[in-house]
């Protein structure tokens, strides 16, 4: 399933911050186009830390304001490192194939807060609610799969056999 | 219905903080749901990208009909809830109810004609909506990969980077059109037409350095001109250009003519 290339991203990705150099006012930047990612640890990690990805553009005092401002979030110390995506794997014409570079920012909360990772995809029971779309498809399934069935005093015997 | 959605934006807080974007609470979900005008239904499109964020946040500006939802409706209340989590990060994630759902319900992604009739304040408040929703789908593909399940409605995702890039549009239309009548500019950006060692002519748009081009190495190493080697390439560059063009142009012609031959009442076609 091929993604359709999104041709006007350039607005989006084009603009330019101005260069900071010390002394200049603090940076303010409305409707910042920068997206992160909120992940699962791999490693244990203490309570208050949350793991994010981050654009690799992305500093530490922008993602403090990031979160403060957007989210609301008490954020204490931030520590990012860059993650290196392999450039090893190969494909079916023996071209090394990139992984790409993030940033990873693990993000210490304020104020004694504490932040557990939640378990997005529980267990649930697939029956799907009364009179809805699911529960019409499932019942039609059900009924073809009954039709395509042989008759059931042959045995299993397929309709090869037989007159 | 459009009452609604009026309703809708005058309801939203004229607070500036980027993070307290109103979203619609679930009475206001129920009466559109309740409702069959047909403006609704695309008002609804557009509404039921919401209808995964619920009311937070602790404005001053909130009407007081508004002040009960949050506790009344208890089926929106945040399942990992502690004394001291935080409720911020929460935003990170779909409603609990959707954990675990193999198809999430979304509406249409906005177009560039619906964003045009919004007021600025709108699109500003929209902006971050949209963008907390994509951290939040960002989080649930990493997290879906992560455990090796599919993602519920991927289809969220590429739906609220194509109404961010609209938005950008129609912010961006804005921006000039202010700036025409203001100054009188037609870039923000400052740049000028050079031309590239390959003889090229293209626009360069200007970039902030710190020390003037000269004292640049990295700059200098660009070299804006072409220099005098290249001229047999640029020539050879041309004639091809219009070797292409007349080739064009005679097969056009071949084939009109045939046509012509064939169906001698044929009218001429203008292309």
């Amino acid at each position: 399933m091929h993604r359709k290339k999104l041709r006007d991203k350039k607005n989006v990705d084009r603009a330019l911050y101005p260069l900071y150099q010390l002394g200049n006012p603090q940076l303010r930047i409305f409707r910042p186009k920068w997206s992160l990612t909120l992940v699962r640890p791999g490693k244990e990690q203490p309570p208050d830390t949350v793991q994010f990805r981050i654009p690799m553009v992305m500093t530490k005092c922008d993602l403090k304001g990031y979160l403060e401002k957007i989210y609301n979030v008490p954020v204490g110390t931030i520590r990012t490192r860059i993650q290196f995506g392999s450039n090893k794997k190969r494909n079916h014409l023996n071209q090394r194939v990139k992984q790409p570079d993030f940033k990873v920012a693990y993000v210490q909360l304020a104020q004694g807060h504490t932040f557990t990772f939640p378990d997005i995809f529980p267990e649930k029971d697939g029956t799907p609610a009364e009179g809805s779309m699911e529960e019409m498809q499932e019942k039609f399934i059900e009924d073809e799969k009954q039709r395509q069935k042989s008759d059931p005093r042959r045995g299993g015997v397929t309709e090869w056999f037989g007159l | 219905m459009l009452g609604s959605v009026g309703g809708f934006t005058v309801k939203m807080a004229a607070s500036s903080s980027a993070g307290r974007a109103l979203t619609l609470c679930k009475q206001f979900q129920n009466v559109l749901r309740i409702s069959t005008a047909v403006n609704a239904q695309h008002c609804a499109a557009n509404v039921t990208r919401y209808q995964n964020h619920v009311y937070r946040g602790t404005s001053p500006l909130i009407a007081p009909s508004w002040c009960s939802s949050p506790l009344s409706s208890a089926g929106q209340c945040r399942a990992l809830h502690t004394t001291v989590s935080v409720r911020g990060l929460e935003e990170f994630f779909d409603l609990p109810e959707n954990w675990g759902e193999s198809r999430v319900k979304s509406g249409a992604p906005w177009t560039a004609k619906h964003l045009r009739t919004k007021s600025n304040e709108d699109l500003h408040k929209l902006w971050y909506v949209l963008l907390k929703e994509k951290n939040m789908l960002l989080t649930l593909e990493q997290e879906a990969r992560r455990q090796r399940v599919q993602m519920p409605s991927p289809e969220r995702l590429r739906k609220v980077e194509r109404s961010i890039i609209r938005l950008e549009t129609v912010v961006t239309e804005r921006e000039t059109a202010l700036r025409l009548l203001q100054t009188g500019q037609e870039k923000a950006r400052p740049g000028d037409w050079r031309r590239n060692i390959f003889g090229h002519v293209f626009w360069y748009r200007f970039k902030e350095y710190a020390c003037p081009w000269y004292m640049n190495k990295r700059y200098k190493r660009k070299r804006f001109y072409t220099p005098n080697f290249v001229q047999p390439h640029l020539r050879l560059r041309i004639e091809k250009y219009l070797r292409e063009r007349a080739k064009k142009a005679n097969l056009e012609k071949k084939t009109q003519a045939k046509l012509r031959e064939k169906f001698p009442q044929m009218k001429i076609s203008s292309s």
